[in-house]
C-alpha cells in the first residue's frame, strides 16, 4: 500500500472512465474500457487482492472486451454522443 | 486535516467513479454507452468492497505462509500460531470474485438484447428508437 | 435531460459522501469487518481444508454451493444469449 502509486493509478482510472463515456467512436470507447479494467486490476493487486485482480484481468478485461467488440462489429460503430 | 483526507479519500474515489457511471447510464442516448456506464458503476461497487478488506500496517495477500511442514507456523501450534493482522481480510475477495463473474454474465445478456434491438430498428440511439416505437 | 441527470448524480454522490463519514477509517486493522468473522477463516483454514490460499478455500470449500449457483448463473446467461441470437429460430420459420 503505497500512497503516491495509489493516487497515480486512481488518476489513470478516472481518465479512462471519462474518456470511455465521452468518445464518439464506439470501438475506441470499448478498448478504453478494457484499459480501464486493467488499471482497476492493478489497483486491486496493490490492495493485496490478487485473486480478484486475476479474475478481473481474465474475465472482465478479456472476455468482456471481446463480447463488446463483437457486439459493436455486429451493430453501428458511430455514436451521436 | 491531511490525516482525515488520507483516512477517507478511498471512499470518495469510488463515489466519484459511481457518479460517472450513473451519469452515463442516465444521460447518454447510445445503448452501448449505457452499458459502458453500467460496467463502470459495477466496478466502482466492487472497488468499495475490496477497499473494506485492506489492513494497513504490513498486511499482505491472504495466502498463509509456511503452511505445510514448517515448524514455527501452521497446524502444530494450533490456531493461534497464525497472526491475523498479517493477512488481508479474505471474505470480501470471495464475494467480489462471484460479483465479477455475474457482471460479465449480465454484460453478455445486455449485449445480446442490444444486437436484437439493432436488427429490429436499425439504430442504437434511444430517441430514434422511441420515435420508431411511437410511430408503430 | 442532461442537467437533470447531472443533478441526480451529484445528489447521489453527496448522500454517499455524507454516509462515508461514518465509515471506519480506510485500512484500519481493528475495523468491525476485519475483526468479527474473518479471523476464524484465516486461523482454521489450514486444519479444515489444508489449503494455504484462504480465498480459494473459502470459495471452493466453505461456500461451494454458492460457487455452484454462480456456475448456474453463467450457464443461464450463456443459454439466454444462445436463444436470443441463435440461428435455430430461422430454420424453424422456414
Amino acid at each position: 500500500m503505497i500512497l503516491p502509486f495509489d493516487l497515480i493509478l486512481v488518476l489513470f482510472v478516472y481518465i479512462c472512465a471519462i474518456a470511455a463515456i465521452t468518445i464518439k467512436d464506439l470501438l475506441s470507447a470499448v478498448v478504453i474500457l478494457g484499459a480501464y479494467s486493467f488499471f482497476m486490476c492493478l489497483l486491486w493487486a496493490q490492495m493485496a487482492a490478487i485473486d480478484v485482480a486475476f479474475t478481473e484481468a481474465s474475465v472482465s478485461a478479456g472476455i468482456g472486451t471481446v463480447l463488446m467488440i463483437g457486439a459493436v462489429s455486429k451493430t453501428k460503430r458511430r455514436s451521436n454522443d | 486535516m491531511f490525516e482525515f483526507i488520507v483516512n477517507y479519500y478511498n471512499y470518495w474515489m469510488y463515489i466519484g467513479l459511481m457518479m460517472i457511471g450513473f451519469y452515463a447510464m442516465m444521460a447518454k442516448r447510445n445503448l452501448v454507452k449505457k452499458i459502458i456506464g453500467m460496467n463502470i458503476f459495477q466496478s466502482a461497487i466492487i472497488f468499495f468492497y475490496i477497499s473494506t478488506s485492506v489492513k494497513k500496517g504490513g498486511a499482505t495477500v491472504p495466502i498463509l505462509e509456511y503452511a505445510h511442514g514448517h515448524a514455527t507456523h501452521g497446524i502444530e501450534h494450533g490456531a493461534n500460531a497464525i497472526d491475523v493482522m498479517q493477512y488481508a481480510n479474505p471474505l470480501p475477495h470471495v464475494l467480489m470474485l462471484t460479483a465479477i463473474v455475474v457482471m460479465v454474465a449480465t454484460l453478455g445478456v445486455a449485449l445480446a438484447v442490444v444486437i436484437l434491438i439493432y436488427r429490429r430498428y436499425g439504430t442504437l440511439e434511444e430517441d430514434e428508437i422511441m420515435k420508431l416505437v411511437r410511430r408503430g | 435531460m442532461k442537467i437533470l441527470s447531472i443533478i441526480a448524480g451529484v445528489l447521489m454522490g453527496a448522500a454517499l459522501v455524507y454516509g462515508s463519514l461514518d465509515m471506519p477509517k480506510w485500512g484500519d486493522p481493528h475495523s468491525p469487518a476485519s475483526t468479527h468473522v474473518s479471523p476464524y477463516y484465516l486461523q482454521h483454514s489450514i486444519e479444515h481444508t489444508a489449503t494455504p490460499n484462504v480465498v480459494t478455500s473459502v470459495l471452493a470449500d466453505y461456500r461451494g454451493y454458492d460457487t455452484l449457483g454462480e456456475t448456474t448463473v453463467v450457464f443461464t446467461a450463456g443459454m439466454a444469449c444462445l436463444f436470443l441470437l441463435g440461428k435455430g429460430r430461422k430454420r424453424q420459420g422456414k
